[in-house]
């Protein structure tokens, strides 16, 4: 199983240098995870294990690499020495001392050692323009500046459009633009209807397509134009919360205020009479709650 | 009313189920109810009593709970029966009024006739009360009830599903059985079953809502105490949203879901209308509340109803939209006066009803003048006036209050229409909208005569009469204050001002016709007087003789003088002296009418004459035209300095004859002035760009009113440039709108439009922006593609070459671009009532029209297509119309004629045929590939049975009918060989009823023997033309008779209770009578009765009951319709007779009916030769006479 792993990951080998490298490395980590097993006495291993084991191993490794070098670099050194990597090891909790007994046990495997492939080559950067020396302040072991383009300010001479007569122009002719490509993309996508029986593209009308219920587009604003009613709407519905108010103050105070309200008050006598009760319930047939059945009695 | 058999219906409990699955089912729409009428009896021997009812299937009917017989005609089903090969239209329209007023309940008379139990004859002999107890259901209505469903998923409520009653004039017998008269009131109860997501919303107080016990459904009670006609009873159910009226708790208002924010929007100013009305009627809102309902696919824009009004979900509208606002106010005013005067004041007969719509015309008119001016209010009188008199003139009168004498005139006091205006069925609904635009007039006109203060005292005295009247509990007497009748409400008139108008009503009212001045003047230096001449055409059709006061103003330069002229027989000139001496002050201010003095530059007028301008009846006072002479320098102060918007209309009308640099300059002047009304300043630009295109030769500088424009709506900087659209000064919108429309107009030398016009609006278009903008611009954007479509001129062709794509003209390749943006940008963001959609509809028609795009009407069609908005559907038939018309296209008028008979919206069904009769594919003087019998037959077809569930529809292809073949047989109808033709079957022969020469059709028609024995009809030409035309009205309906028998089965004879079924295409009768007293039930298939009146009456006259042969029916039916009510008798009997013949039970009692017909008949002969004899040169044959052959009795 790993050798069809391998086989398959060879055949990409030819496509890419630092793939080929990483795959390598990756080879001979699952050749030390096998060895490992076969030392355990396992006679054989699923894919999937030996692939967690080896990510396992390639995890600590790559975990002490990265110890050690922040350790190295903790002492302003740029090599890790055997000594960070003690440290780092002791401060993962391993046994130190245990090691080279390990090292030199009698049934350990030899596996060969992986083929020496090359680092591959990061390609560089396209450098544009020259690159700045030095000032005399920098130590020459600091690294180069960056290429000019990424500092450098280059100041452009157009002016922004602010004439009036442009920008109108430019605003109508862009949403004319943008109207008319997207009606060709809906008439290009859906049926449509032509004016010419010999040419159908020239002019191409959206095909009339009939509504289940026509008048909610026809009436309905657009969720366009409602976002604008709403923006100014606001004001107009503080109005109104005034005025649904108002019938409730005159009704609170209604021995004084009666001439102002007789129309409402005095029109329906049985109304006005439901009204004194519950004064601030609006009193409409169609709010009130729909009754229970009553209990016929069967003839 | 004398005769009639019931006095009043009191409580008229109503129970209305709706079964669950007629909203669930939509195929299956069926509703069940019961009705419960209690009726007093005024007469003793009231022994049958007569409802309306239509379509409604009729189970049981009992009195007092006991089981009573009923039979079931209606025979305005099918007006002239199928086998006649009559064609002439005079013939139809006299069977049709006839079968109107056989079930005309202001007569007496209904569908539907209920016998009296004979147990109950004490009963009623005693005058007590009879409680009518009527089971019925109703099958898929297609008239009266309106179903508006949905095709979508879900339940009913969630599609939005919902139905409503409609009709035009008195149609509640559509829905469901009763006496559907305006002039018979009584108090309801109301209750409707409807599922529980639904509301039901009807007349009067909802007093509870209950849960049915499946708790799935709800029952709606309503009570309508204030005494009502049940014309005036609507209903309407649907998931409806409800909104309580913030200002006026009583008020509900419903619509459609989703529609919630723009009823808020559009019903917010409700209260403002409520509160004028009540103040100047000092009267207030006669109901306990006022319910509004929106729904879809409406009859009309607005129906009112008592305490509720049924309008167009098509009337709301946003706060972002401007011209649909004033017009939704409009509506919901006009209802709301009809609550009133229509509503709670309901009339006496149909020839009052002038009274009703004019009052609440009138008033609604007033309130206009409050809420949108006095200009506005005086250029809608003006418009109005122009209208009625556009149409008297065309169509030869509108008669206001007719009256109907017996004898002779009894036909119509209108002959000149090609329908009878007897009853409102009848009337086409074109005339009808003239009539209640003349009633409006004349209440103007009675107000002019008595003031306005007398007129609210008189409606005022009306409506406090009738609100005490109304809380009376029954007592006839007091309810009949509640209608209002002509007679009444002058005398009321006469009450309240002490004025005589009698002159005025019987010049306006009681006649028809309109005045038509031609006026003319010289001034006499000498004698310093302004010698007026005033002619009038009164000869011509629609016109009348003036005599009377006559207004005229006199602007000169010492100021405005009114003159009051009398009109008289002979007089035609009249003196008028003049105040000023012409030129003397010179430097002086002219003081016009209104107080105001301006200055003048007077250098252009007459240095001899003082006179300014000089106006006929500048109040429009008299129904009148004026055709008035005056220089085009005089037209032109007047259009700059007279204050009338009417004066100012009138002027620029006129400036149209003189295209010269003054008449420009005053419009330009007009134009450009802010003060002046707008639409005054619109129908400038008109008539700026008429002028301009006579003026093309010597026309300088930039085309008319381009420079205006740019002044006004263009940027400084860039005058190519449109400023964003800010709409917040109307009248500059509404001007901004117009211009650019006119503009288009604009010719150049060669009849184009010049490109720099084109150009300029193309700009228009393209640097549109409306994003800062609070008001929506659609309406904008319309007319600009409109004014795109003004700008086509006629393609030039070479040798009828085949339009395509290689050879369109640049400048419509242009125009064509943009037509498809706008058309295509209005399915991703469609504006309000797609007005866009519908203007680019009309501009592809005027490009094809024009030969630039080949002429095709499949895009019209699919755009017709139900499902569509109804704007959108109406604006793609009138294309499809005129397509027709052009291309003679037999297919398309197919197409067309067979939406008429199938489209689910009632309205576009009238709009087509109104259309169609607007701009007709050919009429009746014309040749046209089109016209042949087949479409006649179509069309008869259609007006004589195809339309029976929708009068207005009806009356409509009857319109149709007339300006496709005029009055008389359709000339493309062939002239057969053969004059008689001999039915082998029947052994007889008849005139070939096809054979009618034009001018004698109506001779032909009385020259059939009414008598159903005389079977050879010989041809002969009686010497008296009119006497015979007036017979052949009743005579026609004798030769149906005739024809009628030959066809009915002689089969086998039905047995006692089994049902005859006929199926007609169009419609099903279905019919059981029993007559109860011989204990036999007799099974008549009515499709072989012809007239119900006779049917009915013949029969209840074989009941034996001493009291009632003709003593309520015949002198009143008799009077009304002299023959067609009773000698049908005869003919009716022929049918049942023989149909019965075997059958053992029956024969005793069909020879005593025999007899008895007979003898009624005899009778009836003797009446009717009485009254005509003097005059009438044949008589009819003898009935008696079995089956021997007569020939007729007639001889020069």
């Amino acid at each position: 199983m790993a050798d069809t792993a391998a086989t398959r990951s060879g055949s990409k080998q030819s496509t890419n240098p630092a793939d080929n490298y990483h795959l390598a490395r990756r080879r001979t980590l699952q050749v030390v995870v096998s060895s490992l097993l076969t030392e355990a006495g396992f006679e054989s291993a699923e894919k999937a294990s030996v692939e967690t084991l080896t990510e396992m191993l390639q995890s600590y490794i790559s975990e002490i690499g990265r110890s050690a070098k922040s350790y190295c670099e903790h002492t302003a050194r740029t090599q890790p020495t055997l000594s960070d990597i003690v440290v780092t090891l002791v401060e993962m909790g391993f046994n130190v001392d245990t090691l080279p007994a390990y090292a030199k046990r009698s049934q350990r495997m030899v596996i060969t050692a992986p083929p020496v492939t090359n680092q591959p080559v990061t390609p560089k950067a396209l450098t544009a323009g020259q690159n700045r020396p030095h000032p005399p302040h920098i130590p020459s072991h600091f690294p180069e500046f960056p290429d000019p383009h990424t500092y450098i300010k280059t100041p452009t001479y157009r002016e922004p459009v602010s004439d009036y007569q442009v920008l109108r122009e430019k605003a109508a002719s862009q949403r004319r633009d943008v109207e008319r490509a997207l009606t060709r993309f809906m008439a290009k996508t859906g049926e449509t209807q032509s004016l010419f029986k010999d040419d159908v593209s020239t002019f191409p009308l959206i095909a009339a397509r009939p509504f289940t219920i026509p008048y909610l587009t026809a009436l309905l604003p657009s969720e366009l134009e409602m976002q604008q009613m709403e923006e100014t709407d606001s004001s107009e519905q503080d109005e109104q919360t005034d005025t649904e108010n108002l019938p409730l103050h005159i009704s609170t105070d209604d021995s004084g205020a009666e001439k102002e309200n007789t129309s409402v008050l005095q029109q329906n006598p049985s109304l006005s009479g439901s009204r004194n009760g519950e004064e601030t319930v609006i009193d409409n047939p169609y709010l009130r709650p729909v009754k229970k059945p009553k209990i016929r009695r069967k003839k | 009313l004398p005769g009639k058999w019931y006095a009043q219906m009191y409580i008229l409990p109503l129970e209305f189920k709706e079964a669950h699955q007629v909203l669930c089912l939509f195929l299956f729409l069926s509703t069940l109810g019961f009705v419960e009428l209690t009726i007093f009896p005024t007469v003793a021997n009231l022994n049958r009593i007569k409802l309306n009812s239509k379509q409604c299937r009729i189970y049981r009917v009992r009195i007092n709970d006991l089981e009573a017989a009923f039979i079931y005609n209606d025979p305005t089903l099918e007006v002239c029966h199928n086998e006649s090969k009559q064609r002439n239209l005079n013939y139809f329209s006299n069977a049709y009024a006839a079968a109107v007023s056989a079930v005309d309940p202001d007569a007496g008379n209904g569908e539907l006739c209920i016998k009296v139990p004979s147990e109950l004859w004490k009963h009623v002999d005693e005058l007590k009360v009879l409680k009518i107890h009527i089971n019925f259901s109703l099958d898929q209505p297609k008239g009266g009830l309106h179903f508006v469903v949905p095709s979508v998923e879900g339940s009913m409520a969630e599609r939005g599903a919902h139905v409503f009653s409609c009709g035009y004039q008195n149609s509640t017998r559509f829905w469901f059985p009763c006496v559907d008269s305006y002039s018979e009131l009584c108090t309801w109860k109301l209750e409707f079953t409807v599922d529980a997501a639904m509301v039901a919303v009807s007349n009067g107080d909802l007093v509870e809502t209950v849960y049915t016990h499946d708790m799935r459904k709800k029952t709606f009670h309503y009570m309508l105490t204030i005494p009502t006609a049940a014309s005036n009873i609507s209903l309407a159910i649907g998931p409806f949203e409800i909104l309580v009226d913030p200002y006026m708790h009583e008020v509900t208002h419903f619509c459609l879901p989703q529609l919630l924010p723009l009823l808020k929007h559009t019903t917010s100013y409700l209260h403002e209308v409520f509160e004028f009305y009540e103040e100047i009627l000092t009267c207030r809102y006669p109901y306990s509340c006022f319910k509004t309902v929106f729904i879809d696919e409406a009859y009309v824009e607005v129906a009112a109803y008592a305490s509720m009004s049924i309008f167009s979900t098509n009337l709301l509208h946003s706060a972002m939209i401007i011209d649909e606002t004033p017009l939704t106010r409009r509506c919901l005013a006009q209802s709301l006066a009809q609550q009133f005067f229509g509503c709670f004041i309901s009339r006496m007969s149909w020839s009052d009803e002038w009274v009703l719509k004019g009052i609440s015309g009138y008033i609604y008119g007033l309130w206009m003048k409050k809420t949108f001016g006095v200009n506005e209010y005086r250029h809608w009188i003006k418009e109005e006036l122009d209208k009625i008199v556009a149409y008297e003139l065309k169509t030869g009168g509108v008669l206001l209050h007719p009256i109907f004498g017996g004898g002779k005139e009894k036909d119509n006091p209108a002959s000149h229409l090609h329908f009878s205006i007897k009853h409102p069925h009848t009337l086409s609904w074109e005339y009808y909208t003239m009539f209640q635009c003349k009633a409006h007039l004349v209440m103007r006109l009675i107000e002019n005569r008595i003031s306005m203060e007398f007129m609210l005292q008189v409606f005022n005295k009306l409506l406090s009469l009738a609100s005490t009247a109304s809380s009376q509990k029954f007592q006839s007497h007091m309810w009949s204050q509640m209608l209002v009748s002509t007679s009444g409400f002058l005398k009321s008139i006469s009450n309240v001002s002490g004025k005589d108008i009698q002159p005025l009503i019987k010049q306006w009212v009681d006649q028809s016709g309109v005045v038509k001045f031609y006026g003319s003047f010289a001034f006499n230096r000498k004698r310093n007087v302004l010698e007026l001449e005033i002619k009038q055409d009164y000869t011509s059709p629609g016109t009348q003789k003036y005599v009377g006061p006559l207004k005229v103003t006199v602007q000169e330069l010492d100021g405005s003088f009114n003159h009051t002229l009398q009109i008289e027989e002979n007089s035609l000139k009249h003196d008028i002296p003049c105040h000023s001496k012409s030129r003397r002050n010179k430097k002086k201010k002219i003081p016009l009418m209104n107080g105001e003095e301006v200055d003048m530059d007077l250098s252009a007028m007459d240095a001899d004459s003082p006179l300014l301008w000089i106006r006929i009846d500048p109040d429009m006072s008299v129904l009148r035209k004026v055709e008035f002479e005056q220089a085009d320098f005089m037209w032109q102060y007047q259009l700059r300095y007279e204050r009338d918007v009417v004066a100012q209309q009138e002027s620029i009308l006129a400036l149209e004859k003189f295209p010269t640099p003054a008449s420009r300059l005053a419009l330009t002047d007009i134009l450009e002035q802010e003060q002046c009304f707008y639409r005054v300043r619109m129908s400038a630009c008109f008539c700026l760009a008429k002028i301009a295109n006579s003026m093309v030769s010597t026309w300088t500088g930039p085309p008319a009113m381009k420079s205006l424009f740019t002044r006004m709506f263009c940027c400084k900087t860039c005058p190519n440039i449109v400023k964003t659209n800010n709409f917040m000064s109307f009248q500059s919108y509404f001007l901004q709108k117009t211009m650019p429309v006119a503009m288009a107009l604009l010719r150049d030398v060669h009849n184009l439009c010049p490109k720099e016009v084109l150009t300029f609006i193309l700009d228009l278009i393209k640097y549109n922006d409306n994003r800062k903008n609070k008001f929506s611009d659609n309406y904008y954007r319309a007319e600009m593609i409109d004014a795109l479509a003004n700008s086509v001129t006629p393609a030039v062709s070479v040798n009828n070459e085949v339009r395509t794509l290689d050879n369109l003209n640049p400048d419509v390749r242009l125009i064509l671009e943009e037509i498809t943006r706008f058309l295509n940008m209005e399915k991703l963001l469609p504006s309000y009532r797609h007005t866009i959609t519908v203007s680019c509809l009309r501009a592809i028609r005027v490009l094809q029209k024009n030969g630039h795009v080949p002429s095709d009407p499949a895009l019209f069609k699919s755009y017709a297509e139900y499902g569509h908005f109804v704007d959108i559907r109406i604006a793609a038939l009138e294309a499809v119309v005129d397509y027709t018309k052009v291309d003679r296209s037999y297919e398309e008028l197919q197409w067309l004629l067979n939406m008429i008979q199938n489209d689910p919206v009632p309205y576009v069904r009238h709009k087509i045929l109104n259309m169609l009769t607007k701009n007709p594919p050919f009429t009746k003087n014309m040749e046209s590939p089109l016209c042949n019998e087949a479409l006649v037959d179509q069309l008869w077809k259609l007006m004589n049975s195809g339309t029976s569930h929708d009068w207005r529809l009806r009356c409509g292809a009857v319109d149709l009918y007339f300006t496709l073949f005029g009055l008389s047989r359709p000339s493309c109808l062939p002239l057969p060989e053969l004059g008689l033709v001999l039915n082998l079957k029947e052994k007889k022969a008849v005139l070939n009823p096809t054979i009618i020469p034009e001018a004698i059709a109506g001779n032909q028609e009385a020259a059939i023997n009414p008598s159903s024995h005389a079977q050879l009809v010989g041809f002969q030409n009686p010497e008296d033309d009119h006497l015979a035309k007036e017979a052949s009205c009743n005579m026609s309906a004798h030769q149906q008779g005739v024809k009628r028998k030959a066809d009915t089965p002689l089969g086998s004879p039905l047995e006692p209770g089994q049902i005859l079924e006929k199926n007609e295409d169009s419609s099903k009768v279905k019919l059981k009578i029993r007559f109860s007293n011989s204990q036999d039930e007799e099974e008549i298939d009515m499709d072989t009765v012809h007239d119900s009146q006779a049917f009915i009456s013949h029969h209840l006259n074989m009941l034996e009951r001493p009291s009632t042969p003709g003593k309520e029916q015949s002198p009143l039916e008799m009077s009304m319709h002299p023959v067609a009510a009773a000698p049908l008798s005869v003919f009716t009997k022929e049918p049942v007779s023989s149909k019965h013949s075997d059958h053992h039970h029956h024969h005793h009692h069909e020879h005593k009916k025999k007899k008895k017909k007979h003898k009624h008949k005899h009778k009836h002969k003797h009446k009717h030769d009485g009254k005509e004899k003097d005059k009438e040169p044949f008589s009819f044959s003898s009935p008696a006479s079995g089956r021997s052959v007569h020939s007729p009795s007639l001889s020069d």
